[in-house]
């Protein structure tokens, strides 16, 4: 049945709805338009996705949070008003908050949080030594993870997810200085864990100096 | 010889460039798990209502019941039944009004096309 619908979704034409927004969509979805329904599935679901897999580091629970995400648009959509808000922006904030929460329970059950550490840019890159395979991304990935929370929600948002400052604004629900102030301190934080595998991660030797 | 093991702030952003290259791939399980839920949650598709139509007049139908049809046929053959009436019976509105105008003449006697006499003998 899942694989049916997958293979019928990625085949059925999509008219001409791929070059209309999120919102007129989400309108037309909310008029019972089925296609709408299948562009916008197959524009927000693996973005969603992949901020939420960036924050969690955990796939299984990615997937549920976009589902859970997706579901709550799904749901307020025939009370959409337009103009308001994009829809992106407001998905964006529904799976940061519901990272936020899964972070603060994994917190209450977990004895130390990694998390709770003042500020990372102390941390050593031990963590990141342990890793077996020093993989890029690999890398990147579990530096992020040693982020506090808002910081590594500023990095995704502005440096992957490709959104500017007043959007992460509009996402965090905090004022543009606080999100540049979160991004510059992320990335300053980013650069103390990734520094010690700089070699492993393949990087030349270019700076080295007589 | 001194080796630098800072990542420098371009190599950073160049490795935030690559992930951000790399969207995530969503299985089509989940992207299946996804569509369900959207046709799930998804209104019905709403339905355009005929428009109310009023039901017709009590002229319209008395004329519908006479002539069998309606619509503007039906205004101009009443009109002209009603001009054919009011010919025939000359009711009193008609008739007074003509009195006044014209004098106790009958309708069929209105001459039409005087005679040029009166004028001839202005001289």
């Amino acid at each position: 049945m899942l694989a049916g619908n997958a293979r019928l979704l990625m085949t059925m034409p999509l008219d001409d709805l791929t070059d209309l927004s999120d919102e007129v969509l989400l309108a037309r979805y909310a008029q019972g338009d089925r296609s709408a329904a299948r562009v916008l599935v197959l524009r927000l679901s693996p973005r969603v996705l992949g901020y939420a897999a960036r924050l969690l580091g955990d796939r299984a629970e990615a997937e549920d949070v976009a589902q859970e995400a997706l579901v709550r648009l799904w749901k307020i959509a025939p009370d959409w008003r337009a103009g308001e808000a994009q829809v992106t922006t407001w998905l964006y904030r529904v799976v940061t908050n519901l990272v936020t929460d899964r972070h603060r329970a994994r917190q209450r059950r977990a004895a130390t949080a990694l998390d709770e550490a003042p500020e990372v840019a102390d941390a050593t890159p031990g963590a990141v030594a342990q890793m077996i395979e020093a993989d890029r991304m690999a890398a990147l990935d579990t530096a992020l993870a040693q982020l506090p929370d808002r910081q590594r929600q500023a990095v995704v948002l502005r440096h992957i997810e490709g959104m500017t400052n007043p959007e992460i604004a509009a996402i965090m629900e905090i004022g543009v200085e606080a999100v540049e102030s979160l991004t510059a301190r992320g990335k300053r934080a980013l650069t103390a864990i990734l520094s010690g595998q700089r070699a492993a991660l393949g990087y030349e030797d270019e700076g080295a100096e007589a | 010889m001194v080796w630098r093991c800072e990542m420098t702030p371009q190599e950073l952003d160049d490795l935030l460039s690559a992930a951000r290259s790399r969207p995530a791939e969503a299985s089509s399980d989940f992207m299946a798990r996804m569509l369900e839920d959207a046709y799930a949650l998804q209104p019905d598709p709403v339905v355009q209502a005929a428009p109310a139509v009023a039901p017709p007049g009590l002229l319209a139908r008395f004329s519908r019941w006479v002539f069998g049809f309606g619509g503007a046929a039906t205004g101009l053959a009443t009109a002209t039944a009603a001009g054919v009436w009011i010919g025939f019976v000359q009711p009193a509105p008609v008739t007074t009004i003509r009195v006044a105008l014209q004098g106790a003449e009958t309708v069929e006697q209105v001459d039409l096309i005087p005679s040029l006499d009166g004028w001839l003998s202005e001289g």
